[in-house]
């Protein structure tokens, strides 16, 4: 396990600059407890930095790091959500100081789900834990789900992105009937469908026109940050 | 123009590498395992050896004569009668003539008895019928028969079990209630595999098979790794064998320990020492293929991380072999060509004792 301490031996004497403060906002998510989140966001917003900045070149450049330390199998999926948790915590401590309307940058509305058929869910629920500790609004509706449900639920939630999680090459075929679907009702054009899944491959999404492939949860979290720009 | 060579991609779709391509994805996969496990990568020799093997002519390869080693199979009889969604190949037989078959026909040197839900906790209900089933192939066979299922932990969750769902609960952020649902179902799984085994044992099993452990993370290894030392204790003589679900082992509670080391984030080589300090006579070690990546680089990459395990392991490694693990491709009837030739390289360059 991999916490790191955080020392506070530049707060006298030298002030620090802004690559300083944002490491070390990066290095307390990373050490994944809310006190050190806390204290390293008072002293940023002490210290003159833009919460934006704090937000985006610290917490969430640490979150990145997290989802990295996760995939080499250093740091567990309990470490994730507490640094997701002390991230949520030190985005609500600069909220009262931002625009509106900063804040509440528009976070994607995700749907994720198994393809029916399929039960394998371990990796799909870590996929949405991820892009959900990401800042993203998902909803996970589970396991062996047929292509009716992936639709109805993308319609009651407005959704711009729908995850379809399939573990065997017999069920991959399910991603491609929701595409299908998807078509049929008119909602292709909205919303950007991203694949997963051990047996799935880029070749495979190219097939049969998805927007994404992610091998893993932080490539997924990359990629849907890439394909919606934010 | 350089000599292309077909060889395969994880998904098992065929492509054409020449020996520079080829030599390049494995110094790239086995650079992969070294960097992630902390490992040493293999000598040049080595890598040659296993481009040597891809490079084989001859659509089947086999191990060099003297360098034969033992197979033993899990997942049994479903591979005759279970259909290809079931991993099998959908012929209408019986279970005894299933095992039957791996004995006489496919020269298999140890053998499973399983069920077809496969998970241990779908036995106990039946396990009249395993005990009886288990007695009469017992009376037909000769090579030792185990007993074999999933610990598969997460039918011990909602909507499946009785213990609330850790992955709920973690969403909510509510992570201790997730860890402590992870720790009672793992004192239930614990304590139904050693019950299913004791009645096994008593109908002439020779041993027990744990296959896909850590299917549902460090909770999943934990409770096997107990049920181990239990069952050790219980019966000095019987055969365990623990295969393994994944490369990795996953941290889904991540401060679960055995004997001192935190279960979390294990290689396989740090897996092999405690399989076999609980009690296990056998290690199955699995490294998963990346169906993206060629077949040099999967294989590159297996047999780096095997043969340290195989180093680290004072117990007979017998590496996991198949569909979408060990180098071969992900695909339902494995090409030929890959399977031979992964488990060529694993005997011969990584050193492992059995398949
Ligand atoms: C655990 C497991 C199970 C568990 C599943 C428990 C659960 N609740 O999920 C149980 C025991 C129930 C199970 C059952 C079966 N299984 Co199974 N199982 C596995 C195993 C060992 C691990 C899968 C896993 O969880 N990996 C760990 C997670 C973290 O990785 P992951 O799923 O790949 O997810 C990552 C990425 O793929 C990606 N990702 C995943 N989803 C998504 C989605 C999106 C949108 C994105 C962007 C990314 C993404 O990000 C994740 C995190 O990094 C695999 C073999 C293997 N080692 O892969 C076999 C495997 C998948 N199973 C297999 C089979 C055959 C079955 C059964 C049919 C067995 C049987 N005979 O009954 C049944 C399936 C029944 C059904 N209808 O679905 C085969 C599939 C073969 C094939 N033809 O493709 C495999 C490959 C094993 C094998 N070699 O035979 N299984």
């Amino acid at each position: 396990m991999i916490l790191l301490a955080i020392t506070n031996k530049n707060i006298v004497g030298r002030k620090m600059s802004k690559e300083e403060l944002a490491k070390e906002l990066s290095d307390a998510i990373i050490s994944c407890k809310k006190d050190n989140v806390i204290a390293a966001v008072e002293k940023a917003r002490d210290a003159g930095m833009e919460p934006t900045e704090i937000i985006e070149k610290g917490l969430a450049a640490g979150m990145n790091e997290v989802g990295v330390l996760f995939e080499r199998g250093k740091l567990f999926l309990p470490h994730v959500m507490m640094a997701a948790d002390a991230m949520t915590q030190g985005v609500a401590l600069l909220e009262k100081d931002m625009e509106p309307g900063e804040s509440a940058k528009k976070p994607a509305v995700i749907v994720n789900g198994t393809v029916e058929g399929d039960v394998h869910d371990i990796g799909k629920s870590i996929v949405s834990t991820m892009l959900q500790s990401a800042g993203f609004e998902v909803h996970d509706i589970g396991r062996d789900m047929p292509t009716k449900a992936f639709i109805d639920k993308i319609k009651e939630v407005n959704a711009n992105v729908v995850g379809l999680s399939a573990l065997m090459t017999t069920t991959m075929q399910g991603q491609k009937e929701v595409i299908e679907a998807l078509k049929e009702e008119g909602l292709r054009d909205e919303i950007k469908v991203m694949l997963g899944g051990a047996p799935v491959t880029q070749a495979w999404a190219d097939k049969i026109g998805a927007d994404l492939y992610a091998e893993n949860a932080t490539e997924a979290v990359r990629g849907v940050k890439e394909i919606l720009n934010v | 123009m350089a000599t292309e060579y077909s060889i395969r991609m994880g998904d098992g779709k065929r492509v054409y590498h020449d020996k520079k391509q080829i030599m390049d994805d494995l110094e790239a996969g086995i650079a992969d395992a070294a960097d992630l496990g902390e490992i040493s990568g293999l000598s040049s020799d080595e890598t040659e050896r296993i481009a040597e093997i891809i490079m084989l002519e001859g659509r089947m390869v086999g191990v060099e004569e003297g360098k034969e080693v033992p197979v033993t199979h899990d997942i049994s009889t479903l591979r005759i009668d279970g259909d290809q969604g079931n991993s099998g190949v959908g012929i209408p037989s019986s279970r005894m003539i299933g095992c039957m078959m791996h004995e006489r026909a496919f020269g298999a040197d140890t053998m499973e008895l399983g069920h077809i839900d496969y998970s241990y906790k779908p036995v106990k209900p039946v396990i009249a019928q395993e005990c009886q089933a288990m007695e009469v192939c017992q009376q037909n066979m000769i090579i030792p028969l185990l007993y074999g299922a999933m610990p598969n932990m997460g039918l011990y969750y909602t909507p499946d079990g009785p213990f609330e769902n850790p992955g709920d609960l973690m969403k909510a952020f509510k992570i201790a209630e997730a860890q402590e649902s992870i720790e009672k179902s793992a004192d239930h799984l614990t304590r139904d595999m050693i019950w299913i085994m004791q009645h096994l044992m008593r109908s002439a099993s020779d041993g027990v098979n744990f296959d896909t452990t850590g299917a549902a993370g460090d909770g999943d290894m934990y409770s096997t790794l107990h049920a181990v030392e239990a069952l050790r204790k219980e019966f000095p003589n019987m055969y365990i064998e623990v295969g393994m679900a994944g490369e990795c082992v996953l941290g889904m509670h991540g401060g679960l320990e055995y004997d001192g080391t935190t279960l979390a984030g294990l290689w396989p080589h740090q897996q092999a020492p405690l399989v076999s300090k609980a009690g296990a006579n056998l290690f199955g070690p699995v490294v998963n293929t990346n169906t993206s990546k060629s077949f040099s680089w999967n294989l590159g990459r297996a047999v780096t991380f095997i043969k340290a395990a195989v180093e680290a392991s004072d117990i007979p490694c017998h590496v996991d072999m198949g569909m979408g693990v060990g180098g071969i491709p992900m695909f339902e009837t494995p090409p030929i060509d890959a399977v031979s030739r992964a488990s060529k390289a694993m005997v011969e360059v990584a050193g492992v004792d059995g398949i």
